[in-house]
């Protein structure tokens, strides 16, 4: 239903801009031509789409482990210590809201490489949703469950895997969630400025060789590889909650 | 018995012949106002090994504020909380603690509950050890074929049990049961007394057991002595009632005996002032 709405809104659109944004029809077409062949790869500048998506894939994920790594430690570290908290969280407000075509220079001269600098602006981007809730979680966790390991002697390492990190799972999961999404959201335009190979790198040949109707059957695959993303993280979340009742 | 060794291990009685000793306590925490706001003053108990001791009084009369002293939980403002002859510095595993809301962790099964309390405490225990120890605890609460269940698919009754066995499982010489049978409907809870004595009776009757409760029949029917609260705040300690009926008690029979009327009467008008509306200065028409 959602899907047909969106096709008459697409066809209108395409109809008053008189056929300058192609319509669903023109746009199959293209999409259709390009899935025949998704991994055939002619040199640098002539891949596959599926090559294409392929690689961006890679570097969203390296990214957005990369990422994870850190955000999750410090995302604990802010929720068990109101010190920590106290100094990380200006910190982390100042840096969150920057774009993340502001970082692509930094990557660039740490890395000497476009490749290494978009795995670091995915990176630097993506991880604040995931420590924002991490930390949330662990400073949400009830004094009876913490009683619990203080009163049963419960070491440090005990007490972070035993009952810290099973309580914050469900917040950590949400915070991965929206940080894949946005992580997906930044490939895009990593990609255009790094050039390469990549769907961002993509979508700004199709542009260069004025190819609208290739834009936007990469605009609906970008699209739907998002909700595919979503809905793993989104499946891990409920395979992860318990009942919260006790 | 395996039991018993571990038990003579742990065992140490201070030279008193007390196990906890509370001396001039006062409690104070600071108040929202910025006042300080004290729970209880000029507590003074001394509590001997084997004893079962019931804290009662009213709600915010500081009963758990002195239990919490005791497993270390809270810090006294003043005097001295001394278990098995060292000051408490914090919560310790010589102190087995049942919590008012069972306090289970959610994501864990009721053996593992009890699993990873036995595999803190316990680590000199080889695997199949704290295997069996876990079982055996579990066996005496009548828990064995429930042990994978999660704590959400238990009814209360089994949280609470689930609670004692964890608690018992660290082998405590002292057990601290913080209104463990509070939220409890009446039949479970006489079952659960009586599941309770006889642990404590398998355990040779060495543990020490402070109790809160707001419940007057269950204190009789499971203490030596009862400590009867002031209303807070500032709560002191009203008066040390002894109950001297003989142990094993049978809960049919003590009920009828004179010994227990005169003790459920003397708590009862500690406790309650207006025992009619005609005592609270209503007239009944």
């Amino acid at each position: 239903m959602s899907m047909i709405i969106l096709l008459i809104i697409w066809s209108l659109v395409s109809y008053i801009t008189k056929n300058e944004i192609p319509g669903p029809k023109a746009t199959w077409l293209v999409f259709k031509e390009m899935m025949a062949d998704p991994f055939y790869d002619y040199g640098p500048n002539d891949k596959g789409i599926g090559v294409q998506l392929f690689s961006s894939i890679k570097r969203v994920l390296m990214g957005f482990l990369l990422g994870s790594i850190f955000a999750i430690p410090i995302g604990i570290l802010m929720g068990s210590s109101k010190i920590a908290m106290k100094i990380i969280n200006p910190i982390v407000q100042v840096l969150r809201p920057v774009s993340p075509l502001a970082w692509f220079p930094l990557g660039l001269l740490a890395f000497k490489a476009a490749d290494g600098a978009t795995v670091f602006i995915i990176a630097i981007t993506s991880l604040w949703p995931t420590l924002i809730n991490t930390a949330f979680g662990v400073s949400n966790i009830p004094n009876d469950h913490k009683n619990v390991g203080k009163a049963f002697g419960f070491s440090k390492w005990r007490y972070i895997s035993r009952i810290l990190i099973p309580f914050s799972l469900p917040h950590i999961i949400t915070g991965l969630r929206l940080s894949i999404g946005i992580a997906w959201m930044v490939i895009v335009a990593g990609e255009m400025l790094s050039g390469g190979v990549g769907i961002g790198f993509f979508v700004w040949d199709s542009w260069n060789g004025l190819s609208l109707e290739k834009i936007l059957s990469a605009i609906l695959i970008i699209g739907f590889v998002g909700l595919i993303l979503d809905k793993i993280f989104s499946g891990v979340h409920t395979f992860f909650e318990y009942e919260a009742k006790s | 018995m395996e039991t018993l060794e571990i038990l003579e291990k742990k065992e140490k009685i201070s030279s008193t012949g007390n196990c906890i000793e509370i001396k001039d306590l006062r409690i104070s925490f600071p108040a929202k106002s910025g006042k300080i706001f004290t729970a209880v003053k000029d507590i003074n108990l001394n509590i001997k090994s084997g004893e079962i001791v019931s804290i009662i009084g009213h709600s915010g009369c500081g009963k758990s504020t002195i239990m919490n002293s005791i497993s270390g939980l809270v810090k006294p403002s003043e005097g001295t909380v001394i278990v098995n002859g060292k000051p408490v510095k914090g919560p310790g595993p010589d102190r087995g603690i049942v919590f008012q809301n069972y306090s289970l962790l959610p994501w864990f099964s009721v053996y593992r509950n009890v699993y990873e309390a036995v595999d803190s405490v316990h680590q000199e225990y080889t695997k199949a050890e704290k295997h069996e120890w876990v079982e055996k605890n579990l066996e005496m609460v009548n828990l064995l074929q429930h042990k994978d269940k999660l704590p959400s698919q238990l009814s209360g009754g089994m949280k609470q049990r689930t609670a004692i066995a964890r608690a018992f499982a660290i082998n405590p010489s002292v057990l601290l049961l913080d209104e463990p049978f509070g939220a409890l409907d009446a039949l479970t809870k006489s079952a659960l007394h009586v599941e309770l004595l006889k642990i404590w009776n398998l355990n040779h009757r060495k543990q020490t057991i402070v109790m809160v409760t707001h419940d007057i029949e269950e204190a009789i029917f499971l203490s030596d002595r009862v400590v009867v609260m002031n209303d807070g705040p500032e709560a002191t300690i009203r008066e040390i009632v002894h109950i001297p009926i003989e142990r094993p008690r049978n809960k049919k029979e003590i009920v009828h005996t004179k010994t227990y009327m005169d003790v459920h009467d003397k708590l009862l008008s500690l406790l309650v002032k207006n025992l009619s509306i005609e005592d609270a200065g209503v007239a009944y028409e």
